[in-house]
């Protein structure tokens, strides 16, 4: 029963790690309709960002998310405005997923190009100590990574129902040309969109990278398990996202376990397809329908 | 491919002069050059241009972005080394390999045939993602990561030579097979069915295309191509592991080629191919011993800037160059040839359709109420009611588009059999066709291809349906826009795209849903002469209208509906007096007036 | 000056054009880009290092050695490679290649080819298990490694914690790839062969995130020796979640890939201290076993400025240094003739830099190849299995 309860805190945490990733990516793909294949490497910059702050400035990794969060929204504003937002109009939605597949190609070279192949580690400044909650121990940087994915649920969610720009995005997102008629310039908000997405994103690599060994492949792997999350939860749902992410991270720890651990992506992607196939509206049913996101 | 131009004959001959000789170049240059590296080379972009142009049929032509057909291309890479192991020749495990692949897409694509855009391609990579860890995974099969070695058993019953001119033999035959393939879909009705689909799945369904067959038909043969392809590169690098059978970087190349190429052209992955192999190549030559990672900087940079700046391809390029200045334009609003017609109008004949107690609900709203009427032969029925009172959805039941709750639609077939179609292609193919209030055209076929798509329901032969097409083209007025793209019609030019579209399936029954809003005064008499021509023809008509001078100049007999329900039926002029018609359009004030 | 540069241009055309005749040229063909780009360029300073020395001692057979450089980062690249090296470049023999299946599909082209292979450094069986004519492998392979591994238990752990080697129980874990599964393959079958408790033997993704299930499958076992045979992600994550588990098995033994960097024993910090690893002879190693160790270090500092990131230089340098001089005492450089002398070294155990001796056996393979075991003391990684070529004593148990 211990290991059980272990596997199930195990599968939370991971999944708290999984949604600080997956959030930035629903409103991406939500909102602005773009696969973006190059957000794991938008992860990726931003934990060798935060590892060369921390270093570099022998700063607590958590202290550069005030910086890594901005320089993201950057990267992500400027992909938009410079890559998607020209093709856009293409008639072919396929070339919006190649454009991102090549920056994905161009990033991750540009990582290996400056830092090579060897692992970077980010100094762990205490996070990777322990809590007891009774027999289940817990790392508190994990603690903290799920703690900031709630709250930036919470935030984004705050953000989109509150303020005027969040309506504006809802807005948007929902039925482009209307809300270009009632002068909203869409431009704007999906430049302003990306920018936030990878923002979130830049806000989790500087929790994530002193728990975990930073490489230039380590985008790959995150991209595709926070398209399971995003699709399980629901396309542009927020708080869908966040509980795609503890599922499949709870489907992962356990069929780790119980499976084998060779198995387990297997797994992660056969639920994927079901969902996908049966329930493409998402677990967490919102009300979009897939088949009006394609022009 | 039939790009209007003022001499199309001969930029088409040019085109096709040009890639027999870039085909020929494909075996010429290494043979004449002798050296091994060259034929690796040659060898390397035949393999990945035939993998494209089949990738194609797929991704480009029914507009299915498949991320995973390495799926495909594994599959017959073992198939055929498994088989080669148990003594079997690569020739004979090249078609076992596509059987196996056939099984595989259908198995794979069926249910995720309902995904549209990015999700079909995220379906595509998770169920690449599986094939690859469930190879890891059954070691006794496949090897797992060890990977599977073949023999060196030498000579062409092993596709192993120690010669590299077979190889190149083999592999150019493979990619003209492929061409070959993806040309004759890509002019036959398939690719017709499978363009038109891609743009607009609707209207296709209307156009009594059965669209998920021709997709699965699209990716069984796609799959199969692919499979005998990676058969032989299986043989070529006699060694196979699943991380470089069931790459997702790999199946990214293969939709890379098609996209830089043209994507959804018949020549466009071999341009690709053509060009991006050998540029590969050499500057992985050039810059990958410089540093680590330049290499795959570069390519990324480069990947981005031909999409931002030739999002059609090597093909668009082309096409930007070869196409005429001036193409078709001028006035569209050509006049409508309608034949002249006899004085007398025909006597209604007998019943061809039987709706009964149509019901249907969305959530708790109930949008269609007992809806029930009969059409006759040869009949003009005119469908009025105020904006929102469920025409449009009677009309998807009437065409398949929508099932009732309850109730029935009953056809009288050709042979005089009462049948009850159910889906788009039953009601088509008993003869009901149908147009949709917002128009649908294939924009990026030409308007002849448009009707061409219609035209082959009666017509599977692509000569006879372009005949037929330019003959109701010629009718509809749209004859001097044959050539045109259908995305460059005005509004008055696309509405009767539409029914030229569904005319040239020759319908007994046609199911006109506003086909006059929008026009101008005289294109409406002018639609008004041809629908009473058509009917003249013999052909039932039911039609949504709002044009009420219309209505009343066409309508043998008028149906009002209003919430759901029908109100008021019958002659024109009476239904137009019906104090309940009446108040439905203009409120309760005005029935007394 | 002019005009030298000019001849120098010329010349290097004509070099280009693949019409040399100066030098003797032998092919390099390892992964230069791509993910496996860190350790085969790290393989091929090895073989660098053994042609400048055999350079500056004046060739072989009175010509000098020209190395041209082929980039294996892929299969179907391995092979376009290994085709331009030998079509384009006309080299006498190819040396590789770091990874097994690049190997595996470059070697079938110069086997077709009639062109020597030398592989220095990729363990897969497959690569010698095909019988072919002109392959030779100099390195150990992922057999060697599993024996050695088992070994090791048996000799040292088992009686170091003072208990019989079949009441260990043993966990073996390896990332999913051939590297990882073949060495598990045989640590299983080996195992089982000297009677050891094999508990259970689980792959899992390289690029994994997460082992936390794994792990507590091995405590939940009652695993108490782990051996993970691993890149250096996998490693750390392994040592890191171990720890956080609370699982501590009474011996980790590492198989090469992450265990031998010093990057990875940066990243657990003192979690390495005591983890031992099988592996490609290191540098902390006894050099009376290892004469030439010292000398190469020298010219590797010298020629790159910097110390070896692992052992596949030292490898790849012993491997090239035993089949260059072979080749040198040949009859020339026709393939037969090289072929013959490959099969005329006969160097003795205990005589190159790696300590194995050269002398090529069964399909080829180096049959006096082996590994070394080492363990992480003080934050240092030293030879500690076999005896002979020791510097530091077990530290095993309490």
């Amino acid at each position: 029963m211990d290991t059980f309860l272990q596997i199930v805190a195990n599968g939370l945490m991971l999944g708290g790690l999984f949604a600080i990733v997956a959030v930035g990516l629903t409103l991406i793909f939500g909102i602005v309709k773009v696969i973006n294949f190059a957000h794991g490497e938008f992860l990726m910059v931003g934990m060798y960002l935060s590892f060369l702050l921390s270093t570099g400035l022998d700063v607590h990794p958590y202290l550069t998310a005030a910086a890594v969060a901005p320089a993201l929204f950057v990267l992500g504003a400027l992909t938009q405005r410079l890559l998607i937002q020209p093709l856009m109009s293409a008639r072919d939605e396929h070339v919006q997923i190649f454009a991102t597949v090549g920056l994905s190609t161009a990033l991750m070279n540009l990582a290996l190009l400056i830092f090579g192949a060897d692992i970077a580690n980010t100094p762990a400044h205490g996070v990777r100590s322990q809590v007891m909650l009774g027999e289940v121990r817990i790392l508190t940087g994990q603690l903290w990574v799920l703690a900031a994915a709630v709250a930036l649920v919470i935030g984004l969610q705050l953000f989109m129902k509150k303020t005027r720009t969040g309506r504006a995005i809802r807005a948007t997102a929902q039925n482009r040309a209307a809300a270009r008629l009632m002068g909203i310039n869409d431009k704007f908000i999906y430049i302003l969109t990306f920018g936030i997405g990878a923002a979130c994103v830049g806000l989790g690599s500087s929790l994530i990278a002193p728990l975990y060994p930073t490489s230039p492949t380590i985008g790959t792997y995150f991209v595709l398990i926070a398209f399971v999350c995003v699709v399980l939860g629901g396309l542009g749902s927020i708080p869908g996202a966040f509980f795609g992410a503890l599922v499949i991270g709870l489907v992962d720890a356990l069929s780790g376990f119980y499976i084998g651990s060779d198995l387990r992506e297997a797994v992660v992607f056969t639920i994927f397809l079901l969902i996908l196939i049966l329930k493409p509206s998402g677990l967490f049913g919102t009300r979009m329908n897939l088949s009006h996101v394609s022009p | 491919m039939t790009r209007a131009s003022d001499t199309p004959m001969t930029a088409h001959r040019l085109g096709l002069i040009a890639v027999a000789v870039l085909l020929a170049g494909l075996v010429a240059v290494p043979v004449a050059v002798g050296d091994q590296f060259v034929y690796h080379i040659f060898i390397t972009i035949c393999i990945f241009a035939a993998l494209s142009t089949a990738w194609n049929i797929v991704g480009g032509y029914a507009g299915q972005l498949s991320l995973g057909h390495a799926i495909f291309y594994g599959i017959g890479g073992y198939a055929g080394v498994i088989l080669v192991n148990l003594g079997i020749s690569p020739w004979i495990g090249m078609f076992a390999g596509a059987a196996v692949a056939v099984v595989a897409a259908i198995v794979v694509s069926w249910p995720c045939f309902r995904l549209h855009g990015p999700f079909f391609a995220l379906a595509t990579i998770a169920f690449l993602e599986v094939f690859r860890v469930l190879a890891l995974h059954f070691r006794e099969l496949t090897g797992g990561a060890t990977g599977l070695m073949i023999p060196l058993k030498i000579g062409w019953e092993w596709m192993v030579f120690r010669e590299r001119l077979p190889a190149l033999l083999i592999a150019f035959g493979m990619l003209l097979v492929c061409l070959a393939v993806a040309w004759a879909i890509r002019s036959h009705r398939l690719g017709f069915y499978l363009v038109a689909t891609r743009e607009r799945e609707s209207a296709a369904k209307a156009a009594g295309v059965g669209t998920v067959k021709v997709r699965l038909m699209a990716v069984a043969v796609s799959a199969a191509l692919s499979a005998m392809v990676g058969t032989f590169h299986a043989m070529y690098l006699t060694f196979i592991e699943p991380e470089s059978m069931f790459s997702l970087q790999f199946s990214i190349q293969i939709a890379m080629f098609a996209l830089i190429g043209g994507i959804g052209t018949v020549w466009g992955p071999l341009l690709g191919a053509m060009l991006l192999v050998p540029i590969t190549e050499f500057a992985r030559g050039a810059l990958g011993s410089e540093a680590i990672g330049l290499h795959g900087f570069v390519y990324g940079v480069v990947l981005m800037l031909v999409v931002l700046f030739l999002p059609n391809g090597i093909m668009g390029l082309v096409h930007r160059f070869t196409a005429a200045p001036g193409k078709t334009v001028g006035e569209q609003a050509a006049p409508v040839a309608a034949a002249p017609r006899s004085a007398e109008p025909r006597e209604a004949g007998r019943e061809v359709m039987r709706v009964e107690g149509l019901q249907k609900h969305f959530g708790g709203l109930h949008v269609t109420n007992d809806v029930g009427f009969t059409l006759r032969e040869g009949e003009i029925l005119g469908v009025i009611g105020p904006n929102g009172a469920g025409k449009t959805t009677v009309f998807n039941m009437l065409s398949g588009f929508l099932k009732p709750d309850e109730g029935k639609v009953s056809v009288l077939s050709p042979s005089g059999e009462w049948q009850q179609p159910v889906t788009p292609g039953d009601f088509a193919s008993i003869g009901v066709g149908r147009t949709f209030q917002i128009v649908q055209p294939f924009a990026a076929m030409t308007v002849e291809e448009n009707i061409m798509v219609g035209a082959f329901h009666r017509h599977p032969h692509v000569g006879d349906a372009r005949e037929a097409a330019r003959e109701t083209a010629h009718r509809m007025g749209l004859g001097p826009y044959l050539n045109a793209e259908a995305s460059s019609l005005t509004i008055g030019g696309l509405k009767r795209l539409e029914v030229a579209r569904v005319m040239a399936m020759e319908p007994r029954i046609l199911l006109l849903d506003e086909v006059m809003a929008g026009i101008n005064q005289t294109d409406v008499r002018r639609a008004v002469d041809l629908m009473l021509s058509i009917r003249d023809t013999g052909v039932s008509i039911i039609a949504i209208e709002h044009v009420m001078q219309a209505v009343m100049s066409l309508s043998d007999r008028v149906i009002v509906i209003n919430s759901g329900q029908i109100i008021a039926q019958g002659d024109p002029h009476d239904v137009v007096r019906d104090a309940h018609v009446i108040e439905a359009y203009l409120g309760k004030d005005f029935t007394h007036a | 000056m002019k005009l030298k540069s000019l001849l120098t241009a010329t010349a290097a055309a004509a070099l280009l054009a693949g019409a040399a005749h100066a030098d003797v040229k032998f092919g390099a063909l390892y992964p230069f880009s791509g993910g496996l780009a860190l350790l085969g360029e790290e393989s091929f300073r090895g073989v660098e290092i053994a042609v400048d020395e055999i350079n500056a001692a004046g060739g072989i057979k009175g010509e000098q050695i020209e190395l041209v450089r082929g980039d294996a980062v892929d299969n179907n690249q391995a092979i376009g490679e290994a085709r331009r090296l030998i079509s384009r470049e006309g080299v006498k023999a190819i040396l590789g290649t770091y990874s097994s299946s690049r190997s595996i599909a470059a070697s079938q082209v110069a086997e077709l080819s009639g062109i020597p292979y030398f592989e220095l450094g990729a363990v897969a069986d497959e690569v010698t298990g095909r019988d072919l004519q002109y392959l030779f492998r100099t390195n150990p392979t992922a057999e060697t490694m599993g024996i050695m591994t088992i070994d090791m238990i048996v000799d040292e752990i088992a009686p170091g914690l003072g208990v019989a080697p079949e009441d260990l129980v043993i966990g073996v874990i390896h990332e999913d790839s051939a590297y990882g599964t073949s060495v598990a393959g045989h640590q299983e079958r080996y195992g089982a062969e000297k009677g050891l408790n094999i508990a259970t033997v689980q792959g899992y993704p390289t690029s994994t995130v997460d082992m936390s299930s794994l792990v507590l499958d091995l405590k939940d076992r009652g695993v108490n020796i782990v051996l993970q045979t691993s890149y250096q992600n996998d490693s750390v994550l392994f040592l890191n979640q171990s720890a956080e588990a609370g699982f501590e098995p009474d011996a980790i033994i590492g198989g090469g890939g992450g265990y031998s960097l010093t990057a990875t024993a940066e990243a657990v910090g003192d979690k390495m201290d005591g983890v031992l690893d099988v592996d490609f002879t290191q540098y902390a190693v006894n050099t009376e076993f290892t004469p030439g160790l010292e000398d190469f270090l020298a010219a590797y500092q010298a020629k790159y400025g910097e110390d070896p990131r692992s052992g596949h230089s030292l490898n790849n340098y012993v491997g090239a240094m035993a089949v260059l001089e072979g080749i040198g005492a040949g009859e020339g450089f026709e393939p037969d003739q090289i072929v013959a002398a490959a099969k005329a070294i006969d160097i003795p155990s205990g005589a190159t830099a790696a300590g194995y001796g050269v002398h090529f056996g069964e399909h080829n393979q180096n049959d006096r190849a082996m590994m070394m075991g080492m363990q992480w003391q003080d934050g240092k990684l030293v030879t500690v299995y076999p005896r002979d070529a020791a510097v530091a004593e077990f530290q095993i148990g309490d």
